[in-house]
């Protein structure tokens, strides 16, 4: 097995027995290393960063500013209605996310022919780059000849076709049915990973004591998710919340700021307007919305868990 | 167990039909559009006559100035970062299950906290620190990025999979002579393969996907990769969709491919901390 020759008890320095007691710490210090100084850093430096008018043009000169970045930001109308935006979406999102979620799992538990395929290929659209999620919602929905507008003109609803991301109410559907589309399966696959996990004996005694599906679903399997929803609700909220790609890529924000959100006007303000501070002071106000959202989350979960 | 009635089933596969459809019916029209000639995807008819089928987009988009810079700038740093990320994130993962080490819990804070930050936020300093370093418009800057990002998962799943194996395991190899770092890597890596596995892929999927660091951190076409490639065809190529699909195809194939292989485990793999704790 292995070659390493047996140092006897005698020859352990000083060095070799800290070196030992320390060993762990060692082990570790890499991966730390990588996460804090590429993620806690930049983020104290960026929060730093909000307090003054650094610019893109000229990074290295820059002066503290006070609160000014934050109070011209309230004030700044594209900001507010990103704001709202990103609410929106986060919100239902992830709500229906959750009940689509709840939904799909109850429909891949059920042990019919050919369940193992509908679970195996679940996950496709979470693995996919969003990039290329963009270009089939983008492709599929073009005016002259996307699928869908093909399909309703073969159905006799010429009339109902548009250019879909080119209507405000209709872009803005899509980058939720984009978020949807990629994230509910993943929803399903937990939840349903979760359900099995449930004892069959609780639903038996449930089934004798005369309870039907729906009470069975409500008494034992909702109480029984509790922490897998909670878990999943909170990654979401942060997911969508914090995207940027679908948005940027899909619409860049609009029509006429129809699909903005935060992260996307915040991109663009550091990179296209070079406002790094400005931007910066964005970012932070996300990173208050985002922990006071999780602490909601966290809270009416934990509610709903209790009664 | 009963049998489930036929009128179960038939609502199952109902149910089952409409999830499945929205969810694969966009990449099937990508695939079969990618195959098809521009008159055909300009038709507007749904299917294409066997004559409009053809193998041109794909060879053109190879054609396409630095479509294959793309492709390969994502293989390399794609890679680099699965490696990375396994290899740091199962020695910080030995360290949390194996050793005594002060301050555990918050270091496992400390890992987790970052995944809560606006990415866009920490973009800002980022880009200042990057360029400090010398490190924009490089494959390490981007590697060491990505790295940055997947580790806190690996970590916390590797800890998980650590943690399940015996400890008498590594007391009988230490015995037998073998080395801390032996331990590792022939006790602890054979068993935990199925979590290493994944915490490989999750962190190729986020590498290989990333737009928005790239879009940032990389400055010319010697270090672009497929999503920034993919975003210029969008915006460039305008009306030949033919190419764009095909373009579009060849960013998702080593993910469907990566994808089937580790599937089964990906699914215990991401929901079974969630699952237990």
């Amino acid at each position: 097995m292995s070659s390493i020759p047996t140092s006897g008890n005698s020859s352990l320095t000083l060095w070799q027995s800290l070196g030992r007691r320390s060993f762990g710490y060692w082990l570790i210090f890499p991966a730390l290393f990588v996460i804090l100084g590429l993620n806690l850093y930049p983020t104290i430096q960026g929060i730093l960063t909000s307090f003054t008018n650094q610019s893109l043009i000229d990074p290295g000169h820059s002066v503290y500013v006070g609160l000014d970045n934050y109070l011209k930001l309230l004030k700044d109308p594209v900001f507010q209605v990103s704001l709202v935006h990103s609410l929106e979406l986060t919100f239902f999102a992830v709500v229906l996310q959750v009940l689509l979620g709840l939904v799909m799992a109850h429909l891949l538990i059920q042990e019919v022919p050919g369940i193992h395929f509908f679970r195996s290929v679940a996950m496709i659209t979470w693995v996919l780059p969003i990039i290329a999620s963009v270009v089939m919602f983008r492709f599929m929905t073009l005016p002259n000849y996307g699928l869908i507008n093909i399909l309703l003109k073969d159905a006799g609803l010429g009339q109902v076709a548009r250019n879909w991301f080119g209507d405000e109410t209709y872009a803005f559907l899509l980058v939720l049915i984009m978020h949807l589309w990629r994230n509910v399966p993943f929803y399903s696959i937990a939840f349903m990973a979760a359900m099995q996990a449930i004892p069959a004996d609780l639903y038996e005694a449930a089934r004798i004591d005369g309870a039907g599906d729906w009470r069975q679903f409500w008494f034992i399997t909702l109480p029984n998710l509790r922490y897998i929803i909670l878990v999943m609700v909170v990654l979401h909220v942060t997911f969508t919340f914090n995207n940027f790609d679908f948005v940027y890529l899909s619409t860049g924000g609009g029509p006429v700021n129809a699909t903005e959100v935060l992260p996307s006007y915040i991109y663009k303000q550091a990179w296209n307007g070079y406002a790094l501070g400005y931007a910066s002071a964005g970012g932070v106000i996300m990173l208050v919305i985002l922990v006071v959202l999780v602490l909601i989350c966290n809270k009416f979960i934990k509610g709903l868990s209790e009664q | 167990m009963r049998r489930p009635f036929p009128t179960r089933s038939i609502v199952t596969y109902c149910g089952l039909s409409i999830f499945y459809l929205f969810l694969l019916l966009p990449i099937a029209w990508l695939v079969l559009s990618s195959f098809r000639n521009s008159d055909s995807v300009q038709s507007g008819r749904l299917l294409p006559s066997s004559s409009e089928l053809t193998f041109r987009n794909y060879i053109e988009t190879f054609q396409i100035g630095n479509f294959v810079t793309y492709v390969v700038n994502s293989f390399v740093i794609a890679f680099s970062v699965m490696v990375l990320t396994v290899f740091l994130g199962s020695l910080g993962a030995y360290a949390l299950s194996r050793f005594a080490l002060k301050g555990k819990r918050l270091f496992m804070m400390a890992a987790l906290l970052p995944q809560f930050f606006p990415y866009v936020l920490v973009l800002i300093p980022f880009y200042v620190l990057m360029s400090s370093l010398n490190l924009v418009d490089t494959h390490v800057g981007l590697i060491l990025t990505h790295t940055s990002l997947t580790l806190p998962f690996a970590l916390w799943m590797l800890t998980g999979y650590f943690n399940a194996i015996p400890m008498e395991l590594d007391q009988a190899a230490l015995i037998d002579g073998c080395s801390r770092f032996g331990v590792l890597f022939r006790i602890l890596y054979p068993v935990a393969i199925p979590g290493l596995v994944v915490a490989g892929f999750f962190a190729f999927v986020v590498s290989w996907g990333d737009y928005l660091f790239v879009s940032i951190l990389s400055q010319s076409n010697a270090t672009q990769t497929l999503p920034i490639g993919l975003q210029t065809f969008m915006t460039s190529l305008r009306v030949q969709w033919g190419l764009i699909t095909a373009g579009t195809v060849v960013a998702i194939v080593p993910t469907v491919i990566f994808f089937s292989i580790v599937q089964r485990r990906l699914v215990s793999g991401l929901t079974a901390g969630a699952v237990k704790s």
